[in-house]
């Protein structure tokens, strides 16, 4: 008896639970400021919160309405993310950001079934940016393979002719997020006649790289390109300044730029570079926030200086793409309660003009931003940080990345996705307009 | 009060000796068969079959798994979490190298490749035991999962280096990947491991079962009486990485939807060795309620800010989460350091006595 009222309770606990369903605009943020990503991950979900908070109290919501970023902990670990997502999917849900290529991959099938678009906003599968293949994932504005192509044209000169004899390292986190740029890199190296190491950092071992950089003496690269997240980026900085690797030739991903990361080794990691698509700084929307949601108690950032470095303002610019493509649906659909479906229309037709950007107070953050149905990252530039010792500043333009080389390779593997997938629904009768 | 057993009587052999002979046990079987099988598919929301009873059953047939090898024949083993791994490999190479192979069958036949390697790594155990014997099977962890990542032939040679599930179907119902339902999963899930937890039961009541509590006791003596210790233990690490080959199989194909390699590390394998441990070594129903303990409680503790109507922060109930999980699980083990099931069978023999005391 007493365990079948005991089994009753426990089942009534798991099955009562209302859904509210919210009237809001709501936005799943598959966060982690716990575990060990915590590092990166808390500025830049300070930085998407505190965006969304301030469009709510300067601008009243997104057309009148709430814009509400839930925030559900996953500590980086797929089973949790898988978790909260199917908790929270019934609660309206307009995107969600699953904000780890593990999780990632686990929700792209289900994102066609389920019809909540993923924004996986400068990372996830870079195959996603065929928008014939995936109509709801969205990987702009640039994706990892735009990304690695841009270094090497760093590297190389813009003819990539300089790449010819070089031996470059890839010192990657032995995760799906960490071996998306492999193909890539090995695809141009017989083209370009460089010599390409991979070099993988376990999960485990993200703290004490010791080997792995022991290796990367041994080998003497002409330049080491990073991969980096979490406690691996610190770990692999710390490492280098110990075996006196020459920071001039580290490179790392737009994940591996992170300022309290270099501020551990200071003026020893002089030199480090880092892509990035967003350029960190002060900027009208900035103290819009400083006034607005800092001043006011509404924000999770504890030290005040890190709002104008680089992950917390890339955090705003992916609050800012999130909005805008709310917007766009509101303007096109003649409402402001969208839902998902018409959210990735929006998506699918984003344009953020320099104008536009102006107006938000985001000028010099970063460039404009378009999407179209067929293309869903725009394959746009990014441009290389370099650290000074003290913060992260700009040394060259905007670079593009080799479209013309990246796009057929991604719809290569857009198209062995969908094979291995079968049967892929792949656009299903969504129009393309 | 309850367990009266007064008027209860059996008037052949095989009565006595059958698995449940208390009427009122049966009474209790009954009701969970009936709550797992009718009453939770009725009114489970997608939710509750994604994140509460799909992992339990899963977790809870590797728990049995490992309770074969470490509860009944004292082997103790931290490689869990690699052999799961082998039996979802096997799997995903099976149906992708056999498509039209139904996906149950498939399951049962990647179990047989677990068991080899399990069989391999537990050589060892034929010299050494206890720590030294988790060692070895430490060493096994870490390999295959370095196995796992480094041989691409195994994930297809994905670029995203994790294997994903096919859509597959059984007399055309989807079964696997994302739009298969998650009340057709839960069913293959809940058929296959009532089939094993049955078969796992007739063994551990048999003579094997017997020949592995006698080398877990006193495997010198054991020796001395008569019993092959080689064979028994190859047999109980086999019979074990069978079962939990095929835990790790049904782990990705009918819950998790795609894996990569560090899902099976050391964390998996610990995560199972808890359960067993706190449910209680050298049981069935341990293992199923240790999984209880470890898998269902923290998502239950989750869900009560949000039943409750408070507004807590994500993140902090995280942490509260993983407070609240340790000090329990420190507290049961002071408390009743033989696990939950010695919990219920006290609880039990205490119900047969009452009103008198136990």
């Amino acid at each position: 008896m007493k365990y079948l009222t005991k089994n009753i309770l426990f089942m009534s606990f798991i099955f009562m639970f209302t859904n509210t369903v919210l009237a809001d605009l709501n936005v799943l943020n598959l966060s982690y400021r716990t575990g060990p990503f915590a590092a990166t991950g808390i500025p830049l979900m300070d930085g998407m919160l505190d965006y969304a908070t301030l469009l709510n109290e300067r601008d009243g919501g997104l057309g009148g309405e709430h814009f509400n970023m839930i925030e559900c902990e996953t500590g980086y670990s797929t089973a949790k993310g898988i978790e909260c997502y199917s908790k929270l999917k019934s609660d309206n849900i307009l995107t969600v950001h699953p904000w780890s290529t593990g999780i990632n991959l686990q929700l792209i099938p289900k994102a066609g079934v389920d019809r909540i678009p993923i924004l996986s906003i400068s990372y996830g599968l870079s195959a996603a940016a065929v928008g014939e293949t995936f109509p709801w994932v969205f990987p702009f504005p640039l994706t990892y393979w735009d990304g690695a192509s841009i270094m090497l044209k760093y590297i190389g000169g813009y003819d990539l002719s300089g790449l010819k004899g070089k031996k470059i390292v890839l010192l990657h986190l032995d995760h799906p997020y960490g071996k998306e740029p492999i193909p890539l890199f090995k695809e141009l190296s017989g083209k370009y006649g460089y010599k390409f190491i991979s070099i993988p950092v376990g999960l485990k071992e993200m703290q004490n790289q010791s080997a792995q950089w022991l290796q990367i003496r041994r080998e003497k690269p002409d330049y080491v390109l990073m991969w980096g997240w979490g406690a691996m980026n610190a770990g692999a900085i710390n490492e280098a300044v110990k075996t006196r690797f020459n920071m001039e030739r580290f490179i790392g991903i737009w994940w591996s730029g992170h300022d309290d990361d270099l501020m551990v080794a200071g003026k020893k990691s002089k030199g480090y570079k880092a892509l990035s698509w967003n350029i960190p700084g002060n900027y009208p929307v900035i103290d819009d926030i400083k006034k607005h949601v800092i001043n006011k108690g509404l924000s999770k950032v504890k030290n005040n200086d890190s709002i104008y470095r680089n992950f917390y303002t890339r955090g705003v610019l992916m609050t800012m793409l999130q909005a805008e493509a709310i917007r766009t649906a509101q303007k096109h659909f003649n409402t402001s309660k969208v839902n998902a479906d018409q959210v990735r229309w929006g998506l699918e037709n984003l344009n953020i003009t320099q104008a536009r950007l102006d107006e938000l107070g985001m000028k010099g953050m970063t460039n404009p931003i378009k999407t179209s149905c067929s293309d869903h990252s725009g394959h746009h530039s990014a441009l290389v940080l370099q650290w000074d010792g003290e913060k992260f500043s700009p040394i060259t333009d905007f670079i593009s990345p080799m479209k013309n080389i990246v796009r057929p390779m991604l719809e290569k593997a857009a198209d062995k996705y969908a094979k291995s997938n079968a049967p892929w629904p792949g656009r299903d009768n969504i129009p393309c307009n | 009060m309850i367990y009266r057993e007064a008027g209860q009587f059996k008037i052949s052999y095989g009565a006595d000796n059958a698995f449940l002979p208390v009427l009122q046990d049966k009474f209790l079987l009954l009701i969970i068969l009936t709550l797992f099988w009718i009453v939770f598919p009725v009114f489970a929301s997608d939710f509750a079959f994604q994140a509460i009873l799909l992992p339990f059953l899963i977790y809870s047939l590797a728990a049995i798994g490992l309770n074969i090898l470490t509860g009944y024949a004292g082997q103790l083993s931290l490689g869990t979490g690699g052999f799961m791994g082998v039996g979802a490999y096997a799997c995903y190479k099976i149906i992708t190298l056999f498509p039209e192979i139904n996906i149950v069958i498939a399951i049962l036949i990647s179990g047989i490749f677990s068991s080899v390697v399990g069989v391999l790594f537990g050589l060892p155990s034929l010299k050494i035991k206890g720590f030294y014997l988790a060692i070895s099977t430490l060493a096994a962890q870490f390999f295959l999962v370095w196995f796992f990542e480094k041989v691409a032939w195994l994930y297809n040679y994905n670029t995203s280096g994790a294997i994903e599930v096919p859509t597959l179907y059984i007399s055309g119902i989807t079964v696997t990947g994302p739009s298969a339902e998650s009340l057709v999963k839960y069913y293959v899930v809940l058929s296959v491991i009532s089939l094993l937890t049955i078969l796992v039961i007739n063994i551990v009541r048999g003579k094997m079962g017997r020949q592995w509590q006698a080398i877990r006791d006193n495997d010198i003596a054991a020796e001395i009486i008569g019993i092959r210790l080689m064979f028994s233990k190859i047999t109980a690490f086999a019979v074990s990485s069978y079962v939990v080959g095929i835990a790790g199989a049904l782990l990705v194909f009918f819950w998790k939807g795609a894996a990569e390699a560090n899902l099976f590390e050391i964390r998996l394998s610990f995560e199972i060795l808890f359960m067993v441990i706190i449910g209680g070594l050298g049981s069935i129903l341990g293992a199923y309620l240790g999984a209880l303990f470890i898998v269902v409680l923290p998502v239950l503790i989750n869900v009560v800010p949000h039943f409750l109507g408070l507004s807590i922060a994500s993140a902090t109930v995280e942490h509260v989460n993983l407070i609240i999980i340790g000090s329990l699980i420190i507290a049961i083990l002071v408390i009743e350091p033989h696990g939950l099931s010695r919990l219920w069978l006290i609880t039990r023999e205490k119900l047969r006595l009452w009103p008198f005391p136990y």
